[in-house]
């Protein structure tokens, strides 16, 4: 009795010893995440109720009344309009993109390498610096995508009928045109962003077991396109999973084509008027920061939302 | 004024006793398309003539919204640069919040002011309740730029004086296969077109504080705006492809700012240009607004060396033979008498294109800034009012009218 009553505390106080030598140990990290990541979230959140403008002294409460125009305003009807047409193109796209070229190049012997290369370089590239040589082909008269089709008038490709209707009238504008410029904007994503998710899926590639084909293969599994369906394909499931939270969250992010191509305003007729170029319009360039951080919070409800999405996908089913 | 009297002596005493001690002073300005020129061409005079003086170029604005929310996020974090170049229609933001620095004091210190080609008319572009708080940098005004080759080639030999004839220009250049016609600059930095239309009626933007885009007039503004884009069928170009397709020679008229002309002549193509009086609604305009941009002093630093060395360069850059490089190099108009009437005195014969906006300087009103904190905002609304107008989105323009105001009283003071 008197033997356990000695040792009882001193196997409590080791325990809590050791526990509080984990916090230490975890404190600058947690201190830190605190610091630059949960303040100023929410810090965000707080502004977002008040009407504060940069270089003012003081602020209003306004209550909800940010966040009652995000939802009213054709303004922001427009931005959640552009945000998801680009979401919702540019993430199956480029991810079917990139799936298709690492298994392509994944077939091909060495001369795989060159076209890893190649489809990786728009990645490498800063999209800045490539929107302004998109912005020079897509000039409507003197840009090279214009002359390309102008090249066509005249021949039997006429038939189509874009092209005739390019001829007989004049080709798109493009970058000016509200019915194109979303589309051109989305184009741009899928080309600079598909090189990516190749290389993932190239990653992912290396992970599937040679077995694996031998064995369908002795189960019946003959044509390529039931190996792809049978093996590949569930093989790859925790890499699609990233990839496409990968995708989507980047594609949420689309900020450099827009503020390259139109510093002002977001496109023709805003209908380029992603989020984050919302938050940048009012945040940084208008100094309504109220707003902006109104944005911000939803933005960052979206991402979480994905995120949340992706981990469930990984705890559930993604395994083999 | 003992302030200056002190600042002066130090100045004097100091630059006797370390006669190689520099002082370094930071100045930003905006678009750099249009300026990097006239800087270039200035500064060696100004070293050649300041050695101690070394004057640190901080990068260029994208715009003047742009310069402007710089400094006001500079003023938070506390590093301004000490000169900077703004706007004239954001000069006020910037001294409603005591940003920058009345000039009162310096100018009570120079003896010649006036002699150096300072004059009120000008000098009124930046002063505030009775002080200035600016030396306006570059003066510009809008006007027709138009391409002859292309105008004679569809058969009109005179330059239009009112947006009737300019509309007529357009219908027969599309009747004779001109693709391109009309570049009308809507997209020019702080409405600068809506107010030319609004002065061209003689009627402010901003009238006792209230913003006027309910009157009549502002809706002859927009039903002019949408005449003209759509009888013409103006393209929607964003005005840096304009610029560069006027200068290759594909548009027959554009209507931007005299200030490009620099910039346009510099990259011209194969044709004869020439620059016109920009036309009005049914009669010459009542009066246009002033673009282009003033020194301001933003310093913060309590040397009164920096000080004094910020308002020598504010001092060079705006007179003399400063001031005329930004008529040589760019389309503006140095603000300063001494510059046009001396230095330039032939030069103007020499290039009638530059002429066109001298002619015009009667008609020079103020471009006028926004109330309140929202000033930036208003003019993003308006732009994407017109823009409506331009895509063919907006229609009938009383709605378009009721909108704007209901969106722009929005973000006025007290809404």
């Amino acid at each position: 009795m008197a033997v356990a009553e000695t040792h009882t505390p001193v196997i409590v106080s080791a325990e809590t010893a050791q526990c509080r030598t984990a916090w230490w140990l975890t404190a600058p990290a947690l201190g830190l995440m605190v610091l630059i990541l949960l303040v100023p979230v929410v810090i965000a959140g707080i502004l977002s109720f008040t009407d504060y403008s940069l270089g003012n002294d003081t602020f209003n409460w306004v209550g909800a009344k940010n966040y009652e125009r995000l939802f009213s305003r054709s303004t922001y009807e427009k931005m959640f309009i552009a945000t998801f047409t680009y979401v919702v193109t540019v993430v199956p796209l480029s991810v079917g993109l990139g799936l298709g070229a690492a298994l392509l190049i994944n077939s091909l012997g060495r001369i795989g390498d060159l076209y890893k290369t190649i489809f990786f370089l728009p990645v490498m590239a800063t999209l800045l610096a490539m929107a302004i040589a998109w912005e020079f082909m897509l000039h409507p008269s003197i840009g090279m995508v214009n002359h390309t089709l102008k090249m066509s008038c005249g021949t039997i490709l006429e038939i189509i009928p874009f092209l005739k209707k390019g001829c007989g009238d004049r080709f798109p504008l493009w970058l000016g045109d509200r019915d194109y410029a979303i589309w051109v904007i989305c184009f741009i994503g899928v080309w600079q962003g598909f090189g990516f998710n190749m290389v993932l899926y190239l990653a992912g590639l290396t992970g599937v077991h040679r077995e694996l084909y031998h064995a369908a293969e002795i189960d019946g599994a003959k044509s390529g396109w039931e190996r792809f369906r049978l093996v590949t394909w569930p093989a790859l499931g925790p890499t699609t999973v990233f990839v496409v939270t990968i995708s989507c969250i980047r594609a949420f992010q689309v900020f450099d084509t827009i503020e390259a191509f139109w510093p002002q305003g977001g496109g023709p007729n805003k209908s380029t008027y992603v989020m984050m170029f919302a938050i940048f319009e009012k945040g940084v360039q208008q100094n309504l920061i109220g707003i902006g951080s109104a944005i911000t919070v939803l933005f960052l409800v979206f991402v979480m939302f994905l995120t949340l999405i992706q981990r469930w996908l990984v705890e559930r089913k993604v395994h083999y | 004024m003992k302030f200056t009297t002190t600042a002066m002596a130090l100045i004097l005493s100091a630059s006797a006793a370390w006669a190689d001690d520099k002082v370094t002073i930071e100045f930003a300005y905006p678009y750099s398309h249009l300026f990097d020129v006239t800087y270039e061409a200035m500064m060696p005079a100004f070293k050649e003539a300041h050695p101690n003086i070394d004057v640190k170029f901080r990068a260029t604005y994208e715009s003047y919204e742009d310069g402007t929310n710089t400094i006001l996020r500079e003023a938070v974090s506390g590093n301004l640069p000490d000169v900077t170049m703004q706007g004239l229609n954001r000069q006020q933001i910037l001294v409603e919040k005591g940003i920058a620095k009345s000039l009162e004091p310096f100018i009570a210190g120079e003896a010649d002011f006036e002699k150096d080609g300072y004059h009120d008319a000008m000098l009124s572009l930046s002063t505030f309740s009775d002080n200035v708080h600016g030396l306006p940098f570059s003066v510009s005004l809008p006007v027709g730029y138009y391409n002859m080759n292309v105008l004679n080639a569809a058969g009109i030999e005179k330059m239009p004086t009112t947006w009737d004839e300019v509309i007529a220009a357009c219908e027969t250049m599309n009747a004779n296969g001109v693709e391109n016609p009309i570049f009308w600059g809507w997209n020019i930095t702080g409405n600068w077109f809506m107010q030319a239309l609004m002065w061209s009626q003689d009627k402010a933007i901003v009238e006792n504080g209230k913003v006027t885009l309910d009157s009549p007039e502002a809706l002859t503004a927009l039903e002019q705006m949408q005449e003209i884009f759509t009888k013409c069928e103006m393209q929607n170009l964003e005005w840096k492809a304009a610029l560069s397709s006027f200068s290759a020679g594909e548009i027959g008229m554009m209507f931007w700012s005299t200030s490009a002309l620099g910039a346009v002549e510099r990259s011209q193509g194969d044709f004869v240009l020439k620059t016109g009086p920009f036309p009005g609604l049914g009669e010459t305009p009542k009066g246009l607004p002033a673009g282009g941009n003033a020194a301001m002093l933003t310093s913060t630093s309590e040397d009164p060396a920096v000080q004094e060395a910020a308002w020598t360069f504010l001092k060079y850059i705006t007179s003399g033979d400063g001031a005329a490089e930004v008529a040589k190099t760019t389309g503006y108009m140095p603000p300063n008498k001494a510059a046009n009437e001396i230095i330039l005195a032939d030069f103007y014969e020499q290039n009638p294109n530059k002429q066109t906006a001298v002619d015009q300087l009667p008609l020079l009103r103020d471009w006028l800034a926004y109330p309140g904190d929202n000033g930036l905002a208003i003019t993003q609304v308006i732009y994407d009012s017109i823009e409506r107008i331009v895509t063919g989105d907006a229609t009938d323009m009383k709605e378009l009218q009721e909108e704007l105001v209901e969106e722009v009283n929005d973000l006025l003071p007290n809404s």
